[in-house]
């Protein structure tokens, strides 16, 4: 039962149906954001989740270096907030390995906004996440027009989390 | 040198910036020398040429309009800007660097600062390198404060820096108008003549700081808020081409207490800071970028030092400085 799965972790190949379902879209909205939920707390999860979206580029022919959908889900459910049992992050659970040994690595940003431009937006990952501060910015902004062009105030930015990730 | 002056209504011209057409009209790229040729007149003509006028800058919503005066001295220039709307605030450029003025509650506050060059003295000095990272292509004649122009498309050759289209006087090669456009040839900012006279002695009053009642050309002495870097503690790995570090300096920022290693790499007209101190603290990386896109900049960890890598310049140049950061004895990434 629905509610069962809910209360209790699924069985692996339960889970690794929903991951399908939800790569493919056939979830509801609810059962979707359970299923996020629930990869948010589920490394071995986000790892095979990972495949799925590698496998799925490499069918559908898409460079993963160019395209970066796949690294951009992962990097969205890195950034899931924690809604259950707020613990500290923990770096080393980051799925990248499978990524890392495809081909030589290279590293690039891989950007979650709060307020996603069209060609950064994760369809998947919908939850609103509060927009990183960096209001000590200014300091550094007014020392760099030494050189600029133009005065820019704190206010006229706008910042996101970056991270760094490991990508073919 | 015979004088020309040319005026058109503030009004007029804030209209003018905003009705500006992204595309020129330019023809195919000059060959390499006399595209070199062409901004090395320019860039000569911003300090060689004695000229006093008032210029408008406009960047998205803002406008700002200051005026300038200037008049060779040797090789060098001596020049003076002063903000005419907003906090008094005016700067002096001489041989021996660059000092700002600004009126703070009845008191002057001078900060010295590490670059020379406005507008229009947008230029290097050696502006001729710059072919190797731009075309160069001649546009349309145009007229800016009355004054007939050149207009003058300098575009990048990768993704590494913003383009401009400039307007070179017809007399002199002085740019009357500079235009900062990105890939797509949409303005991020403007700057343009509203009053200008070339030739003769500029008038050496100061428009600015009126309070002060100084009104001579001599530099104020610069506080004493910079010095070198004795031991560095992080490493470049790579920059983007044709950058490279002109600066490196320990300063203290605006509001701001204790000291940060400001560097700042470039090209000759794009200019990229990078600061340095001591990460308090781990932190997440931060990405900022400024409504038009102009400016780009992120925060990073680097070893135990916090990096904020910023400048008026594309994200894959910001990008590549960032991921080019080494801890010296140290490679971990953040």
């Amino acid at each position: 039962m629905h509610s069962q799965s809910e209360q209790q972790p699924a069985p692996a190949d339960s889970r690794h149906e929903n991951l399908s379902a939800l790569i493919d879209g056939e979830l509801s909205d609810a059962m979707a954001r359970i299923a996020i939920t629930q990869l948010g707390h589920n490394p071995a999860d986000r790892a095979r989740l990972g495949e799925y979206l590698a496998i799925g580029d490499a069918m559908r022919g898409l460079d993963a270096r160019h395209d970066g959908f796949s690294a951009r889900v992962m990097a969205a459910l890195e950034n899931q907030p924690v809604l259950l049992a707020p613990v500290p992050k923990k770096r080393e659970s980051r799925p990248t390995l499978w990524l890392a040994a495809a081909t030589a690595a290279a590293i690039t940003w891989v950007v979650w906004q709060s307020n996603p431009r069209d060609d950064l937006a994760v369809p998947l990952a919908s939850v609103q996440q509060t927009a990183p501060q960096f209001d000590e910015a200014s300091p550094y902004l007014a020392a760099h027009q030494d050189f600029a062009q133009a005065v820019i105030s704190t206010q006229e930015m706008r910042f996101t989390k970056a991270s760094l990730e490991i990508r073919p | 040198m015979t004088q020309r002056r040319a005026r058109m209504p503030a009004g007029m011209l804030a209209g003018c910036l905003a009705l500006s057409v992204p595309g020129v009209q330019a023809a195919d790229p000059l060959p390499p020398q006399e595209a070199a040729a062409l901004l090395q007149r320019m860039s000569d003509a911003a300090r060689r040429v004695a000229y006093e006028g008032v210029f408008v800058m406009q960047h998205g919503a803002s406008m700002q309009t200051l005026s300038i005066i200037n008049r060779p001295v040797g090789t060098a220039k001596e020049s003076r800007l002063a903000a005419m709307d907003g906090i008094e605030r005016e700067i002096r450029c001489s041989e021996t660097g660059s000092v700002s003025r600004i009126m703070e509650g009845g008191q002057i506050k001078l900060e010295k600062r590490l670059n020379s060059r406005y507008f229009p003295d947008l230029l290097p000095p050696n502006a001729a390198t710059l072919t190797s990272w731009y075309h160069v292509k001649p546009g349309e004649r145009a007229r800016v404060a009355g004054l007939d122009c050149r207009q003058i498309e300098v575009s990048p050759k990768d993704e590494f820096r913003w383009g401009y289209v400039l307007c070179a006087e017809q007399g002199t090669g002085l740019p009357l108008k500079a235009m900062m456009v990105n890939a797509a040839g949409q303005p991020l900012m403007q700057y343009a003549f509203a009053e200008i006279r070339i030739g003769g002695l500029p008038r050496v009053e100061s428009r600015g700081l009126s309070k002060t009642g100084q009104t001579d050309w001599t530099m104020p002495p610069a506080p004493a808020a910079m010095r070198p870097i004795m031991l560095e503690t992080v490493s470049v790995r790579n920059l983007p081409p044709g950058f490279s570090r002109i600066t490196a300096v320990k300063r203290q920022l605006p509001n701001k207490p204790g000291e940060v290693e400001h560097w700042v790499f470039s090209d000759g007209l794009t200019h990229i800071s990078l600061f340095l101190e001591p990460a308090l603290q781990p932190f997440e990386s931060i990405r900022g970028q400024s409504k038009q896109g102009m400016i780009n900049m992120v925060k990073r960890q680097v070893g135990a030092m916090q990096a904020t890598i910023l400048g008026d310049a594309p994200w894959p140049a910001i990008e590549a400085i960032a991921m080019g950061l080494e801890a010296r004895g140290d490679t971990a990434d953040r």
